[in-house]
């Protein structure tokens, strides 16, 4: 049973990453692969916040994504001068700078070493005071920050920005002909897609307890990814059923008894593979609207 | 000290690296269109051939070395007449292409992590010495100045290719406009493979090289791809000229850099010239 509520938990956070990454790819066709670098923005600033000023986890979830949002948009900006696919590389890019600021900057982070001891959520309203300390409730709250993400991502699907974001993905120039800044649009996408992230990795880091950079790699962005491909982009439901599959396949490798060395780089191969028989038979994913 | 020699000798040999690398992302980028990520991970597949040929099995080096170039070109071929030749039938756009491509360097360096691990190895062990020459007060290995040497030679036989033969004329005319070159007779899928092939065994060639010199691992594709493509935005993407202007003016730019700056950043500076000309001068040095 514990190990059920594992599952969920995990599948609760990576789904959160995948509807935000879905924000940026599916909605505004940012071919973004850096998602793991917001994660970990997130990650790490719950933990510091946590273990080293004694801020409360929610508190800390904020500073967090606030955070993410500067460092989003920056690279947003920088990302919106690469010319067409190129992004896809700038992405990747600052990925691997993130992760090498993550490794590199000691002092903040403690680099390789990771950080341990990460306290699980406590809320204290008025007089009320609650621990999210069991696995079970943890999961009960993963599972509302994952309902309000799906909620967000539904309201931005269906508002007027969420069109408007839509028109550009297909034809930017026609839309700066209607006077549409696209830029701008596609800039405050990319921004709340990283600020949702940013509350994965702070959900991520409470729950583990403990993080270290190898988390973070572009290995994982290249999964998010795959997850949001796998399911169909542009699809909400489409993103969430592609995180639990890519969740769920793979712990039936553990059942295989490979060494852990090998069962990882198997999923990375599955995951290689599954992203060219995709791309060859199935471009728009399991329930997907959008085609690349 | 002065180390003012020592840094322009690091930038001449790391410029060469990237500028072989750079010279085999162009050649399929200017007539394929598309950024064909699973170019890097032909590096690791290089070094690691030679690494299990030559190391493993005992086979003499030269056997190694042409083992290792032949199967990253082979593999390079395959995966553009199984993957890309079928997508770009299709009129794929580029994203798919892209992705398609990801999912490939994903899966080989996998492959290759499973086979070898993915612990860091090298390939000097099999030379007999590897001598240190000086020269104005700059010291470099003989595997450097042959990784030098491989880079201009490298240059001027693809130069002569393009020039002067049928093939290159033909790859030419292809990155011109494809449908008019078939249209004029020209065997593109023959010629696309070749180029495939042609451009696999260049990024193996580079891994062997910065096997012998540093050494590989079954990750190393990504970084150097990045670099490589830095290199070819900055000299003016698919200009194979300008792709060697670019390849050595990162290098010079990263290794003064990491001068003053500490050598974590190296990404970062790669990163930061790149926006530079991005913000400045969008189409490289030499426009196509």
């Amino acid at each position: 049973m514990e190990y059920l509520i594992h599952l969920a938990i995990l599948v609760s956070i990576y789904a959160i990453l995948a509807l935000s990454l879905n924000l940026a790819v599916g909605y505004a066709g940012i071919l973004s692969v850096t998602h793991a670098a917001f994660f970990g923005i997130g990650a790490y600033a719950t933990a510091i916040l946590s273990t080293r000023y004694d801020v409360n986890f929610f508190l800390a979830l904020v500073v967090g994504a606030a955070l993410t949002a500067v460092a989003s948009f920056l690279i947003g900006a920088v990302l919106s001068r690469f010319r067409g696919d190129f992004v896809a590389l700038g992405s990747v890019g600052f990925n691997m700078i993130v992760w090498s600021i993550l490794l590199n900057w000691q002092e903040l982070t403690r680099g390789p070493l990771g950080i341990p001891g990460i306290g699980r959520p406590e809320l204290g309203i008025w007089n009320i005071e609650y621990s999210f300390s069991s696995n079970f409730s943890f999961l009960l709250l993963a599972l509302c920050f994952l309902l309000l993400v799906y909620l967000a991502a539904r309201f931005i699907e269906r508002s007027s920005f969420g069109r408007v974001l839509k028109a550009i993905r297909e034809d930017e120039e026609a839309l700066e002909v209607f006077g549409y800044k696209a830029l701008h649009y596609k800039l405050a996408i990319f921004t709340i897609g990283a600020m949702l992230a940013s509350v994965a990795g702070a959900l991520f880091a409470a729950y583990i307890t403990f993080i270290d950079p190898s988390t973070f790699t572009i290995n994982e962005s290249i999964f998010i990814l795959s997850a949001i491909i796998l399911g169909g982009l542009a699809s909400n439901k489409g993103a969430v059923i592609g995180a639990v599959v890519l969740i769920l396949l793979p712990e039936l490798l553990r059942f295989v008894g490979f060494p852990s060395d090998i069962a990882a780089q198997t999923r990375q191969a599955v995951y290689g593979l599954m992203l060219i028989v995709l791309m060859l038979y199935r471009p728009q994913g399991l329930v997907g609207e959008y085609k690349l | 000290m002065d180390i003012v020699p020592q840094l322009i000798a690091n930038s001449l040999i790391a410029g060469s690296i990237y500028a072989i690398l750079t010279l085999g992302f162009n050649l399929t980028y200017a007539s394929a269109k598309f950024i064909d990520m699973g170019f890097g991970v032909m590096t690791a597949i290089g070094g690691y051939t030679v690494f299990y040929v030559s190391k493993t099995l005992g086979a003499p080096l030269w056997l190694g070395l042409i083992a290792g170039i032949l199967l990253s070109g082979f593999v390079s071929f395959l995966a553009y007449t199984f993957i890309y030749k079928p997508l770009r039938a299709r009129k794929s756009s580029g994203a798919v292409l892209l992705i398609a491509s990801l999912g490939t360097l994903t899966a080989v360096q996998a492959v290759i992590a499973i086979l070898f691990t993915s612990q860091f190895q090298t390939l000097s062990g099999l030379l007999h010495g590897n001598r240190v020459f000086e020269l104005f007060g700059a010291a470099f290995t003989a595997v450097q100045l042959s990784i030098f040497c491989v880079g201009v030679l490298l240059f001027l036989l693809l130069a002569f290719l393009l020039k002067k033969t049928l093939f290159g004329k033909a790859t030419v005319a292809i990155g011109d406009d494809e449908e008019v070159a078939k249209i004029v007779g020209i065997d593109t899928d023959r010629a696309m493979g070749r180029l495939f092939f042609l451009s696999g065994a260049i990024g193996g060639l580079a891994g062997i090289l910065i096997g012998f010199d540093t050494g590989i691992e079954p990750i190393m594709g990504l970084p150097w791809l990045l670099a490589a493509v830095v290199a070819a935005i900055i000299g003016g993407i698919g200009n194979i000229y300008g792709g060697i202007a670019g390849a050595f003016l990162l290098a010079f730019a990263e290794n003064f850099g990491i001068w003053k700056i500490a050598g974590e950043w190296k990404a970062a500076i790669a990163f930061g010239l790149l926006i530079i000309f991005l913000m400045w001068r969008p189409q490289g040095i030499f426009k196509r």
